[in-house]
C-alpha cells in the first residue's frame, strides 16, 4: 500500500509563526500575573493593618469573650437553660440554629404548623 | 487516482494529545456545568459539589500542562499548525462564503481547494488557542487568589471564564457534529482518533492543496 506523508522541511515562516504564539501567549499570561501578584502584595499591606485594627479593638472592649458576658449568663439563667447555665440546651440549639438548604421547607412548615413554639 | 494510497495526517503524538484534551475537556465542562447551575445528578458522579471543584481544579492543570509538553517535544509540527490555520487565502474566504459545502440551503456549485485544514477548522484552531488562553488566565486567579484580589476583578475573571466556556463547548460539540457525525466529514474520524490515516482519494478531494505537498514514503 502507498503511503504518503507531508515534507518535513521547516521554514523560517513557521518558526516565526509558532515562537510568535508562544511568546505572545507568554507575555499576555506574564502581564496579567505582574497586575495579579501587584494587586495581592497591594492587599497585603492592607490586610495587615486592618488584622492590627481588629486586635486593637479587641483589647480595648471590656468583655472579651462570649461565654463570660453577664447578659449571656442571665439569659441562660432565666430562659435557655432555666435555673442553670447550660450552652447548647434544646432550647438554645432550637432557637439560636437556623437551617439551610434542603431543611428549609421543613423549618417553614414546622413555624407554620406552631408558630410559637417554633420560633 | 489513488485507490491503496494513504495519507499519514495526524502523528502519534498528536492523536495522543487529543485523546487527552478531550477527556480533560469532557471532565472541565461536566464539573463546570454541574456545579455553576449547581445541577446535584452531575455533581454526584464526582462524589457531590466540592469534589467536583477539586476534579475541575486538577483537570485544569492538565488542560494546560498536556499542550504545553505536547508544543514542547513537537515544536515543528505546532509551528506547522500555526502557520496553516493563520494562513487565509482567497480560497478560505470562498469556503467561508460556501460554507463548504456543509449548509444545505446554501447553493454550492464548486468548494475551493483547501489547505490540510479547512477555512472552518483554522477558524476553530485560533478560536480553541485563544479560548484556552482566556480560561486559562481567568482560572488562575479564580483558584489561586480568590481570597486576596478585588471581587471586582474576581467576577470579572469568572464572567470571562463563564463565556469563554459556553462558546468553546458550542463550538466542541460542532466539530463533534462534523467530525464523527456528518456524513461527509465523518470519513477522517479515525484519522484522529484511531490510527491518523485518511484515504488518499478523500485527502485529495478534501484538501488538494496540501496533497498536492505530499510526497511518497512506502
Amino acid at each position: 500500500m502507498k503511503i504518503l506523508k507531508e515534507s518535513s522541511v521547516f521554514t523560517r515562516r513557521q518558526f516565526l509563526k509558532g515562537s510568535g504564539v508562544l511568546v505572545i501567549s507568554a507575555v499576555f499570561m506574564g502581564i496579567f500575573a505582574k497586575v495579579g501578584f501587584d494587586a495581592v502584595a497591594a492587599q497585603e499591606d492592607v490586610v495587615q493593618k486592618r488584622v492590627a485594627g481588629l486586635y486593637s479593638l479587641d483589647e480595648k472592649m471590656t468583655i472579651r469573650k462570649s461565654h463570660e458576658n453577664p447578659e449571656i449568663i442571665q439569659l441562660y439563667k432565666d430562659f435557655l437553660s432555666p435555673g442553670e447555665i447550660k450552652p447548647v440546651s434544646d432550647k438554645a440549639h432550637h432557637l439560636l440554629h437556623t437551617r439551610y438548604g434542603e431543611e428549609v421547607p421543613g423549618l417553614i412548615a414546622e413555624l407554620k404548623k406552631h408558630p410559637i413554639e417554633a420560633a | 487516482m489513488n485507490a491503496n494510497a494513504k495519507v499519514l495526517k495526524h502523528s502519534g503524538q498528536t492523536r495522543t494529545m487529543h485523546w487527552l484534551h478531550l477527556i480533560v475537556c469532557i471532565l472541565l465542562a461536566l464539573t463546570g456545568i454541574g456545579f455553576y447551575w449547581d445541577i446535584n445528578w452531575i455533581n454526584n458522579l464526582f462524589g457531590g459539589p466540592a469534589n467536583a471543584s477539586i476534579v475541575h481544579r486538577w483537570s485544569a492543570v492538565i488542560f494546560v500542562l498536556g499542550p504545553l509538553l505536547y508544543i514542547l517535544f513537537n515544536f515543528e509540527r505546532f509551528s506547522r499548525f500555526v502557520d496553516t490555520i493563520s494562513n487565509f487565502t482567497k480560497d478560505d474566504f470562498g469556503w467561508i462564503k460556501t460554507m463548504g459545502g456543509y449548509i444545505p440551503f446554501i447553493k454550492v456549485d464548486e468548494v475551493p481547494p483547501q489547505d490540510k485544514y479547512n477555512a472552518g477548522q483554522k477558524v476553530l484552531g485560533g478560536l480553541i488557542i485563544i479560548g484556552c488562553l482566556l480560561m486559562i488566565i481567568t482560572g488562575f486567579p479564580m483558584w489561586v487568589w480568590r481570597g486576596v484580589v478585588a471581587p471586582g476583578f474576581l467576577a470579572f475573571c469568572y464572567n470571562i471564564h463563564f463565556w469563554t466556556s459556553i462558546i468553546l463547548i458550542l463550538l466542541v460539540l460542532g466539530h463533534f457534529f462534523l467530525a464523527a457525525i456528518h456524513p461527509k466529514s465523518r470519513v477522517e474520524f479515525s484519522a484522529m482518533m484511531i490510527d491518523g490515516y485518511v484515504d488518499a482519494d478523500i485527502t485529495a478531494e478534501h484538501n488538494e492543496k496540501w496533497y498536492a505537498t505530499l510526497k511518497e514514503v512506502e
